[in-house]
């Protein structure tokens, strides 16, 4: 008993936040007041985590393949979401469950987005934001958003669940400490607003 | 008929409602708050058929003052939707103002507004505050 515990411990240790259970509009405003207000004593950390989390925390309500009814009646997915303290940065991971099908085209989207640098991110955001709404392709704005939010690469990873299905769980870092690159890519795009 | 004014009192509750003040006879439009909503289309299409209306119909000048300290990926493309209309009637001889009032601690929320720029062509006055 003593060990499973330790176990326990150990695979969860520097969470600071963590929830699994159904993602309905109610949780998602719980959270979010958790990350906005009491993540950090950094708020503009606090705001780049909740950013991320909106944008994730949405593809669990809307994609995961477990899903709940909520005291509304309406059908949302359930999952889970961890972040982790590791001093210098913290982790923000989600997980679902899916099926092999529906998530192959998300893994290639993340392939994809980390291929790129933030110039060629934002570029890419662009081409996103023209396409309508549903347009085919037109489904990775939420997750670039996270990649440049985060300033990270998306790790995402896969494990075989007992029924078949698959628990996706993707992870971003994102940095306590200012990023001395940042200030070279804005003033790039800023002088290519002028010209 | 008279364009009547739009405004909304925003929220923040389990979504957040931004605050709309969108005034036919100043021609002021001002967009502020926080926007991640419950379904985007459904609350920006009314001001976007607005716009249309106003550029179309009262032609006068129009200022457009954003000040939105959070949106989610939804509400952007909205956003592009609200400023091609500004686009359009500026190339059809309007005259048009757009200001984006931007937390200067947001790095993220700037580069936004350049890309808004560069997708629109519009002249945007990014106002730090």
């Amino acid at each position: 008993m003593e060990s499973e515990n330790r176990l326990t411990h150990r695979t969860i240790d520097n969470v600071a936040i963590s929830y699994t259970g159904i993602f309905d509009t109610e949780i998602l405003s719980v959270l979010a007041k958790e990350i906005e207000g009491k993540l950090s004593a950094d708020d503009k950390i606090n705001k780049k985590v909740f950013k991320i989390f909106i944008e994730l925390a949405q593809n669990i309500s809307f994609y995961s393949l477990e899903r709940e009814l909520n005291a509304d009646g309406s059908d949302m997915g359930v999952g889970t979401m961890i972040i982790r303290d590791f001093g210098k940065y913290f982790e923000f991971s989600t997980g679902n469950k899916t099926t092999m099908e529906n998530i192959i085209p998300v893994m290639e989207k993340c392939d994809n987005i980390n291929s790129m640098d933030h110039d060629k991110l934002r570029e890419y955001r662009r081409l996103q934001r023209n396409m309508p709404a549903g347009a085919k392709g037109g489904g990775n704005i939420g997750l670039i958003q996270v990649a440049l939010t985060a300033n990270s690469k998306i790790e995402y990873s896969l494990i075989k669940c007992d029924d078949g299905a698959y628990f996706y769980i993707v992870s971003v870092r994102i940095s306590k400490e200012p990023d001395p690159e940042e200030e070279r890519p804005r003033r790039r795009a800023r002088e290519r607003v002028r010209e | 008929m008279e364009l009547e004014d739009i405004v909304i009192e925003g929220s923040h509750k389990n979504f957040f409602t931004p605050s709309v003040n969108f005034n036919a006879k100043t021609g002021i439009c001002e967009l502020s708050g926080e926007s991640f909503l419950e379904d985007t289309q459904e609350f920006y299409k009314p001001l976007i058929d607005w716009l249309d209306e106003y550029t179309s119909k009262i032609k006068k000048p129009i200022a457009f003052i954003i000040k939105l300290t959070y949106f989610n990926t939804s509400t952007s493309r909205c956003i592009l939707d609200l400023l091609n209309v500004l686009k359009d009637y500026e190339d059809d001889g309007g005259d048009v103002t757009v200001n984006w009032h931007y937390d200067e601690n947001d790095s993220d929320m700037e580069e936004d507004i350049e890309d808004y720029m560069i997708d629109t062509g519009l002249n945007i006055n990014i106002i730090p505050f």
